[in-house]
């Protein structure tokens, strides 16, 4: 099985100074990854140094066995890579329906399977398709961003604390939907601070800290592991 | 009351569609290119001649010539974009403004080099208004709010019917989120330019049809075009036609003598939409309509 | 000397003074932009300001308007900038909290008004008429001693200003300038109030415009709205400051001698053509100026006297990534 996205030593940042130091991770096509660390730690750097976002130094990103490494969004999309950034991730002022369309904006022919897909996932948005996305509730519009990454019917999925200020409810059905789509065939790669929940989803996990690995494992190994629940995992029950 | 309506409301109204026309697009091209186009006005000058010469030179009625103007104005607005702000594009937003600043001058200067610094006017001969009741309607005003409305409801259709149209609207809302769904922000910026222009060119002609065409007459335009923009909400093109109802009648209506003195004397009138401006920057800068702040 | 070396020499003590006037507003505007960031697009309405000030009190009786007051011209220099300077502080109460672009929009709008003001009261202004016979200093001296004289007059104020900023500049409220107009947010964390030091920056900017305005209208002795038209006035001191480098007070003496060398020089030139190709050159003259912008911006955003400015820089903003921005 070989892997859909891989990052080689990646190094770089935001202007002058470095956020990631040396991030090395993979994905394969199976895989909920999941990237879980301190404040700090440059988590969603790296999500946005995959998807072309952030300067890279040093380091390499390939998708599918291509290498990316420094390309743009708009030619990494194409290649099967979704991105939902954690904020503004929706466009408010576009219908439901709307923000799904442009999810798909660069595909060419028929959609309507990928608008299904997205409504039968997420029922909720099926009922408020005609909706301003920017007057839906918190859960309501996470999903309505994570259904503008699956329009286009990626290979993997890339997600930035999907869960974050969400109510434990919306928490649980966030990430049951992600599982799901995991199962139709979708890798996962996401960033989170609800690290207990979703390094039990994990079936790849990465501990960084510094800007630089400092655990993987599959999500349950991590989690028994006393060193990473004392280092990192702090007191979250 | 019919003075009031003949007078003051119907002419309101007038410049109304024309402040809207331009600042819808000003609008959009401060909420998908973030930056201050002083230059709008200019541009609605081009347009306005560029018309006065396709009307003259075919000897045809001044709407024929519409989309002739708009075409040519679009192309300038192509071409000035691709010259003098694509360049600065990832500089802060303020070399840009200076650089729009400098355009609107090159465009006035060009005009003056060209067609003199004479005012001219379209051919239409003097034709008796349509008298309904009291009320009178000229019959130019009756066209200038026909095919206003026409047009925005147009640009309605291309907003929200076609790719292009929810491109914008994306990229006004979240530019990044945009990128990231894989829209190419250049050709949507070209789109931007092409609309705003296609607007001020009917802007242009539709002034130039109800008083005359002058160099200064689009740069006379731009802080109630601004105040409109900012009334609707940037980034918000529905707004924006609120914006410039309300601005233009706002101006009108100003000047109506209340037993004997007006609000506003007339001479002052260009102030009222400064007013309007900076009474919207101060308490609500995201407009009416709750768009845009940067 | 021969009369045409006379003539030449006339020529640039002319040039060398109005080229002075437009340093002492360009240093008003660098104190505005080049030290805090302030994007004042109403210099215009600031240098009338100044220029109407000390004109009504110093001209002559006229039953027009208000005049006849026949003040000492420093005295009236000293109204010029104190008038600009409280105008100023009103419209910054109100304005200075709005960011570049808007700010920008609204000073332009405080120009127009200040210039619709100048045009309609008559009583203060004399209207479209203008003040005239306002008194030169010096003016009583043989040529070419009178000239001499107001241009030494205009290099003193230069240099008076000059050392005034430098000093300023490098004092702790020079620093804490520097530090709004790169990073707002950092220095109101440091504990600093921006509020008043944007307000302080504007208000000494304008008053030093006013100043300028006040030392044209006793040199050209006759003055009216059309003098003050924003777009010539205001656009061609900020094309000085930024080819002559904004942020540096050199620059700000630099670029207008030399931008208004070269104005001056072409209006020369195009004198010599045939009268019915004058007015075209005029416009043509303007083209070149705002393409002569066009291409600073572009290729030398720095100006001839460079210090990192923000009309150079990368906006890191816009191209650190999507969450970058901050929201207000």
């Amino acid at each position: 099985m070989s892997a859909i996205l891989t990052a080689d030593g990646l190094v770089g940042g935001y202007g002058d100074a470095d956020v990631l130091n040396g991030v090395s991770l993979a994905v394969e096509s199976t895989d909920i990854a999941v990237i879980v660390g301190p404040n700090g730690a440059g988590k969603s750097t790296a999500l946005k140094a995959l998807f072309g976002l952030v300067k890279l130094r040093e380091g390499r990103v390939t998708l599918l066995g291509e290498d990316i490494t420094g390309a743009a969004p708009d030619a990494i999309v194409p290649r099967g890579m979704g991105y939902v950034p954690q904020e503004r991730n929706i466009f408010p002022n576009l219908t439901v329906h709307e923000n799904l369309e442009m999810g798909a904006y660069i595909r060419r022919g028929d959609i309507s399977t990928a608008y299904d897909r997205v409504y039968s996932l997420f029922p909720p948005l099926a009922e408020r398709r005609r909706s301003p996305a920017g007057t839906l509730s918190g859960g309501q519009r996470q999903m309505v961003a994570i259904g503008r990454a699956l329009m286009l019917e990626p290979r993997i999925l890339l997600l930035d604390e999907p869960t974050v200020g969400l109510s434990p409810l919306f928490i649980e059905q966030i990430f049951d939907r992600i599982v799901e789509i995991n199962r139709a065939g979708i890798a996962v790669l996401m960033v989170e601070q609800n690290a207990r929940y979703a390094l039990r989803l994990a079936s790849r996990g990465y501990v960084l800290a510094g800007g630089r690995n400092r655990f993987s494992g599959t999500g349950p190994t991590l989690l028994a592991d006393p060193e990473v629940a004392r280092s990192f995992l702090g007191g979250q029950a | 009351m019919i003075e009031l309506i003949n007078f003051y409301l119907i002419p309101g109204i007038v410049l109304g569609c024309i402040y809207a026309l331009g600042a819808i697009g000003l609008s959009l091209v401060f909420g998908i290119l973030r930056f201050a186009h002083f230059a709008h006005g200019d541009l609605l000058t081009l347009g306005a001649y560029f018309a006065l010469a396709v009307a003259t030179t075919l000897a045809v009625p001044a709407l024929w010539a519409l989309p002739f103007a708009i075409a040519a104005t679009a192309a300038a607005a192509l071409l000035l974009d691709r010259l003098f702000y694509q360049p600065l594009r990832a500089r802060h937003s303020v070399a840009t403004v200076i650089a729009s600043f400098g355009v609107a001058l090159m465009i006035r200067s060009v005009v003056q080099l060209i067609w003199g610094p004479q005012d001219r006017v379209f051919e239409s001969g003097i034709r008796p208004p349509l008298i309904i009741g009291d009320f009178r309607f000229a019959e130019r005003h009756i066209y200038i709010v026909a095919a206003a409305a026409a047009i925005i409801t147009l640009l309605h259709v291309f907003l929200t019917r076609t790719r292009a149209g929810k491109a914008m609207r994306a990229m006004s809302d979240e530019p990044s989120l945009a990128r990231v769904s894989g829209i190419n922000t250049e050709r949507v910026v070209a789109w931007t330019w092409i609309l705003a222009a296609a607007l001020l060119a009917a802007g242009g002609l539709f002034l130039g049809i109800d008083t005359q065409v002058k160099p200064q007459m689009g740069f006379n335009l731009i802080l109630p075009m601004f105040a409109a923009a900012i009334l609707g909400g940037i980034g918000k093109p529905y707004g924006a036609i609120a914006g410039g109802l309300v601005v233009g009648l706002a101006e009108e209506l100003a000047t109506v003598p209340i037993g004997g003195t007006a609000l506003v004397p007339p001479s002052y009138k260009s102030a009222v939409a400064f007013v309007i401006l900076v009474a919207m920057l101060l308490w609500r800068p995201t407009g009416l309509f709750r768009g845009r702040v940067f | 000397m021969s009369p045409e070396l006379y003539g030449l020499m006339m020529y640039a003590v002319g040039l060398l003074t109005l080229g002075g006037i437009y340093a002492i507003v360009s240093l008003g505007l660098n104190v505005q932009w080049g030290y805090t960031g302030l994007f004042n697009l109403g210099i215009a309405g600031f240098f009338a300001i100044g220029a109407y000030a000390s004109a009504i009190l110093t001209a002559p009786e006229v039953s027009s308007h208000i005049a006849g007051l026949r003040l000492p011209v420093v005295l009236g220099l000293v109204v010029a900038a104190a008038a600009s300077g409280i105008v100023a502080y009103a419209i910054g109460r109100l304005t200075l909290r709005l960011q570049s672009d808007y700010l920008a929009i609204a000073t332009i709008g405080v120009g127009e008004i200040l210039r619709l003001i100048l045009k309609n009261e008559a009583w203060l202004t004399n209207g479209a008429l203008g003040i005239s016979a306002i008194p030169r200093p010096f003016e009583g001296l043989p040529p070419p001693w009178d000239q001499f004289a107001f241009l030494a007059v205009v290099a003193l104020v230069i240099a008076l200003i000059y050392v005034l900023l430098e000093r300023a500049r490098l004092a702790p409220w020079g620093r804490v300038m520097r530090a709004i107009r790169d990073n707002e947010t950092a220095a109101r964390a440091a504990g600093k109030d921006t509020m008043r030091f944007r307000l302080e920056a504007f208000v000494l900017g304008s008053m030093i415009m006013g100043l300028g305005g006040g030392v044209y209208a006793h040199y050209v002795k006759f003055i009216s709205p059309e003098a003050f038209e924003p777009m010539m006035t205001t656009f061609i001191v900020w094309v000085m400051l930024v080819a002559g480098g904004s942020g540096n007070n050199r620059g700000a003496i630099v670029g207008p001698l030399l931008v208004w060398t070269i104005w001056s020089v072409t209006e020369f030139a195009t004198l010599r053509l045939p009268p019915e190709w004058t007015t075209q050159a005029a416009y043509l003259r303007i083209f070149l100026i705002g393409l002569a912008l066009q291409i600073i911006l572009q290729k030398a955003p720095r100006g001839l006297l460079p210090e990192p400015t923000v009309l150079s820089s990368v906006d890191k903003e816009k191209t650190a990534g999507p969450r970058a921005r901050p929201s207000r």
